[in-house]
């Protein structure tokens, strides 16, 4: 495969900037709170070296295996992502919150609907059954992800409940960078996909300058702390521990009056 | 371009115009709902209601501290007395936008003091029972069952307010913050 000088300032630049994230993440102590994300980031860096090495080494056919493996896995990680950060917005005290529990489910499935429908629509006109495979995924995915962070948004707007500022950032992130997704696969679904294809080249370099500014965006605001918290009095301290308990109390008690 | 193209770009199109403006939608919402910068904004967003009508309707049927009542005359007050207390379905969306409020001014506190969290989350669901109930009456007014269907909705919808309102002054006299007087003021 015959990489041009850009593809691999893309590919080096990408692979550097990976690596600083994860520095990030690890030196500023943000890993242990976004565990998915964390390891996203570090099969990103994986992926590269690894895809590098089979380039270089391998045969065309263990590239084409070892690509679509990885990017499946990475799919794979990207969906838990959207579930990592669901979980920290709409588990408040740990516990799914009861009033929007039924509206996530119902909106998980609409979304899986529409994402499924559009792949149905998609007809890319690809040479393998394989390559039209990944191409419908890809669509696929990127349809799901960019539909879900929306409906998050919405729901937890609508609801009422807080984000908190590195969660926010990473959905913001992740969902403006899923929904340019699905137009750059919406192009590769139209165009087909292949190196000898100009759009299919002009597509990829759109996706890895956005996927760039996404990783510097990530790096920046997580770099920052959070809006600090004041420090307490032990009296403080110690009526609200009074007051968390009784409140604890009365909404363990609804809890279990609903499922009654 | 083929026509399964054809129906598969529109359809890209409507999805992608359909995601921005819902994004766009709730994102100028949520900048709307956060933008007051300070606590002075927040308060100034509660409309004024009489609570001595507010806690006359909700101790009828709970006592101070929010719990039920067990004596007989619980629940006993005339739905006429109930709706010129609170204002009719008018007193109950006062009641309705300002339980909004009350939300926002727990999760202030909470923004310095993380332990307030379960605090403000039970605010929250407070203030989601008092929609629920705000909702059957307007259901009930458009099926023109309201009569029937006030008093035991708008009652109970007054005391998830009562409780909201108790809840948040014992959050910020817990929390020993300066706002409380103008709180108690206005609650």
């Amino acid at each position: 495969m015959h990489l041009t000088g850009l593809d691999l300032l893309f590919w080096a630049a990408g692979f550097l900037e990976n690596l600083g994230l994860l520095f990030v993440l690890w030196y500023r102590r943000r890993a242990k709170g976004f565990p998915f994300f964390t390891a996203l980031i570090t099969l990103v860096v994986i992926k590269t070296i690894v895809l590098y090495f089979v380039l270089h080494y391998g045969t065309k056919d263990w590239y084409f295996y070892t690509y679509w493996s990885l990017t499946v896995l990475d799919t794979a990680l990207q969906l838990c992502v959207v579930y990592e950060i669901a979980s920290r917005v709409f588990k408040p005290l740990d516990v799914w919150a009861e009033d929007v529990r039924a509206s996530y489910a119902w909106l998980l499935g609409l979304s899986l609907c529409i994402a499924f429908g559009l792949t149905w629509l998609a007809s890319p006109p690809a040479r393998t059954w394989m390559q039209a495979f990944a191409t419908r995924g890809n669509l696929f995915a990127a349809a799901l992800q960019s539909e879900l962070f929306v409906a998050m948004m919405a729901l937890s707007i609508d609801a009422r409940l807080p984000w908190k500022t590195h969660v926010a950032k990473i959905a913001q992130g992740l969902g403006a960078y899923s929904l340019l997704a699905v137009l750059i696969e919406t192009g590769h679904s139209y165009f087909g996909v292949g190196r000898q294809l100009p759009a299919f080249l002009i597509l990829s370099h759109v996706r890895m300058a956005a996927y760039l500014v996404c990783v510097n965006y990530w790096m920046i605001n997580l770099w920052r702390d959070e809006r600090p918290a004041r420090i307490m009095t032990p009296e403080m301290r110690e009526k609200m521990f009074t007051l968390q308990t009784l409140v604890e109390y009365d909404l363990q008690d609804l809890r279990s009056r609903k499922k009654l | 371009m083929n026509t399964h193209n054809v129906y598969f770009l529109i359809a890209i199109g409507i999805f992608v115009g359909a995601l921005l403006l819902v994004a766009g939608y709730y994102y100028f919402q949520s900048r709307r709902r956060s933008s007051p910068a300070n606590w002075e904004d927040l308060f100034a967003k509660l409309t004024w209601i009489d609570r001595n009508n507010i806690a006359e309707v909700a101790l009828n049927l709970v006592d101070e501290s929010g719990q039920p009542k067990a004596a007989d005359d619980a629940g006993s007050m005339e739905p006429s007395q109930i709706w010129k207390l609170i204002g009719g379905l008018e007193g109950l969306e006062i009641l309705e936008r300002n339980s909004d409020v009350l939300i926002d001014l727990a999760f202030y506190v909470q923004q310095w003091y993380p332990e307030a969290l379960a605090i403000a989350e039970r605010l929250r669901l407070d203030a989601r029972e008092l929609k629920w109930h705000v909702a059957r009456l307007k259901g009930a007014a458009q099926k023109g069952n309201l009569q029937v269907s006030f008093p035991f909705y708008a009652q109970r919808a007054v005391v998830s307010y009562y409780r909201m309102t108790r809840r948040l002054l014992s959050l910020y006299e817990a929390g020993n913050l300066s706002m409380l007087a103008d709180l108690q003021r206005a609650l």
